[in-house]
């Protein structure tokens, strides 16, 4: 549903959703799908997420990463939100994060670093990831969606990684909240459910859309110390 | 209020031209066109001029001496002419229109269509940019569009009237004569085999009353204009019932050409959009213009099947009686 306020009217469109809840997670079976596809008519936003599908594969992902939660009421129940959070290589970090929010808030995260190439991209942005520009961001929380900006990359899970500045100017104002994440196993070995702890919202002072660079560079600073404190805890 | 509207002939000027009739603050309308207006006009004065006619179409801007331009004269290549001469009725269509409007003196505001191809498509672009991101058109049309803006921006600046440049959706509905449309219609549809990007729509009437409340409100800036929510080409050929045809690299040189032979060509504008999507963030139109509900960019697509659905009259006579 797009909404927005002009002069005391509410603009309101009904977007045909066919009973699948863009934000919500759901459940539903393969035949469903196939059906859906079949006719055309299931959900597509415009990062070209399918929500439908991604209710279809999440139970073989949360079969596979079982995650232990630290203070899971931390974690926004409804409107928009960004959460920061530390990762090695690749997607592991931010899959493990968004079968947490699954699972304790029963939300859909979007992952923000979809890569900018045909097939992989195309498929990550099905499944829900977003390209990693300001712009995109900044529809997304327009749209009221639960963001993963991870940091930059660490090798060998050391810690914090370096917060991308550019993409938190579309953050400001909106509520961020450092996590961290680390596999449950030795030597960081996914052996044991992963470890993630939510931090309390980080304060900004700016508001929405103010595109401050100081502020963003501040918020940056203050989510890769909150993350590093977070990992530290583990 | 005297409203000058270019490319009356269009189905969405025409609508304008309907939809400015009603406004009593709209004394009177006076619209250019190279083909007559769609539908009946009540108060609307048309007169058909070909865009490359510079003189004639001065003389009657600098006549009319127009307070808002409606300037619906930007031609999208294999609609309603080839591309070529799109690009020239166009470019003339601009430059004369708009030139002479802004040297009578009396130019207060400036709407003009322009379309989400300026942004581009392809590495380094947002997939959903909102008004604030750079424009890098990748296609002969987003060039054009981004041209007209350009254009229309720089005499704003110079004769101090504010331009309000809607960057639409591809503007689609049962009765628009569109490339989109015709290729969708296909039996048999190309869609890329590895992938399925999303892409949005804007509905006849939502485009037309958007233009309005632009020009009305004499909005400054560009805006963009697109159906809420979104669908994919997949979806989009199934949902008008049609057989996907699965493409990759060079197969699209073939599919394009038999395309065009089936009645449908394909310009690179639409063949982007097939491959590479076409998305914006339009919730700036939605607060700065109030446009109320809007139609979903899947209803919109549904529609476009809609046209070859034809509802035979019953007659109230025995055929024998008619005439008599």
């Amino acid at each position: 549903m797009s909404v927005s306020n002009s002069g005391g009217v509410t603009n309101v469109s009904v977007l045909p959703v066919y009973g699948v809840d863009p934000d919500r997670t759901q459940t539903t079976d393969l035949l469903t799908v196939i059906r859906r596809r079949i006719e055309g008519r299931y959900p597509v936003d415009p990062f070209g997420s399918d929500p439908q599908l991604q209710d279809l594969i999440a139970p073989f992902v949360t079969a596979t990463v079982h995650v232990q939660v630290d203070h899971p009421e931390r974690l926004p129940d409804d409107g928009p939100a960004v959460l920061v959070s530390n990762r090695g290589l690749g997607f592991v970090e931010p899959a493990a994060l968004a079968v947490a929010l699954r699972q304790e808030a029963g939300r859909r995260l979007r992952v923000i670093g979809a890569p900018d190439v045909p097939i992989l991209g195309d498929l990550m942005r099905k499944l829900g990831a977003v390209m990693s520009y300001q712009n995109d961001l900044a529809a997304l929380l327009r749209a009221e969606h639960v963001a993963a900006i991870p940091l930059g990359p660490t090798w060998l899970r050391t810690g914090a990684g370096t917060p991308p500045i550019q993409l938190l100017v579309a953050a400001l104002g909106y509520p961020v909240i450092p996590v961290a994440v680390r596999p449950g196993g030795p030597l960081g070995l996914p052996l044991r459910p992963w470890r993630i702890a939510v931090g309390e919202p980080l304060a900004v002072k700016a508001k929405r859309g103010s595109g401050d660079p100081l502020a963003a560079a501040e918020l940056a600073e203050a989510a890769r110390d909150n993350v590093q404190r977070l990992i530290d805890q583990l | 209020m005297r409203v000058l509207v270019t490319g009356m002939g269009g189905e969405l000027g025409t609508r304008v031209a309907q939809l400015l009739e009603e406004r009593s603050e709209v004394r009177e309308i006076v619209g250019v066109d190279f083909v007559p207006p769609r539908r009946r006009l009540r108060r609307s004065e048309f007169r058909r001029v070909d865009p490359r006619d510079r003189e004639k179409l001065t003389d009657i801007v600098t006549e009319f001496a127009p307070n808002a331009v409606a300037h619906f004269g930007v031609y999208e290549p294999a609609s309603r002419v080839s591309p070529r001469l799109a690009a020239e009725y166009t470019q003339a269509c601009t430059v004369a229109a708009l030139g002479a409007a802004a040297r009578t003196g009396q130019l207060e505001r400036v709407a003009l269509r322009s379309g989400l191809v300026v942004y581009g498509r392809g590495r380094g672009r947002p997939g959903v940019p909102d008004e604030t991101a750079p424009v890098a058109p990748t296609t002969p049309y987003g060039r054009t569009c981004l041209e007209v803006e350009a254009l229309a921006v720089d005499l704003g600046r110079r004769h101090g009237f504010p331009v309000a440049a809607l960057r639409m959706a591809h503007e689609a509905g049962s009765h628009v004569p569109s490339p989109l449309g015709r290729f969708l219609r296909l039996p048999v549809v190309p869609v890329p085999a590895l992938a399925d990007p999303a892409f949005q729509l804007l509905h006849q009437e939502d485009a037309a009353r958007a233009m309005v409340a632009a020009l009305l409100l004499g909005v400054d800036g560009p805006l963009n204009v697109v159906g809420p929510g979104a669908a994919s080409v997949w979806q989009a050929v199934r949902l008008g019932g049609r057989i996907p045809w699965p493409v990759v690299g060079p197969g699209w040189r073939i599919a394009t050409r038999v395309a065009e032979l089936a009645g449908a060509p394909v310009p690179p504008h639409i063949l982007e959009l097939m491959t590479k999507g076409r998305t914006a963030d339009g919730s700036k139109a939605l607060e700065v213009l109030d446009l109320g509900t809007m139609r979903p960019t899947q209803e919109v697509c549904t529609e476009l099947f809609e046209w070859a659905k034809v509802t035979p009259l019953r007659p109230t006579l025995p055929i024998a009686q008619v005439g008599t």
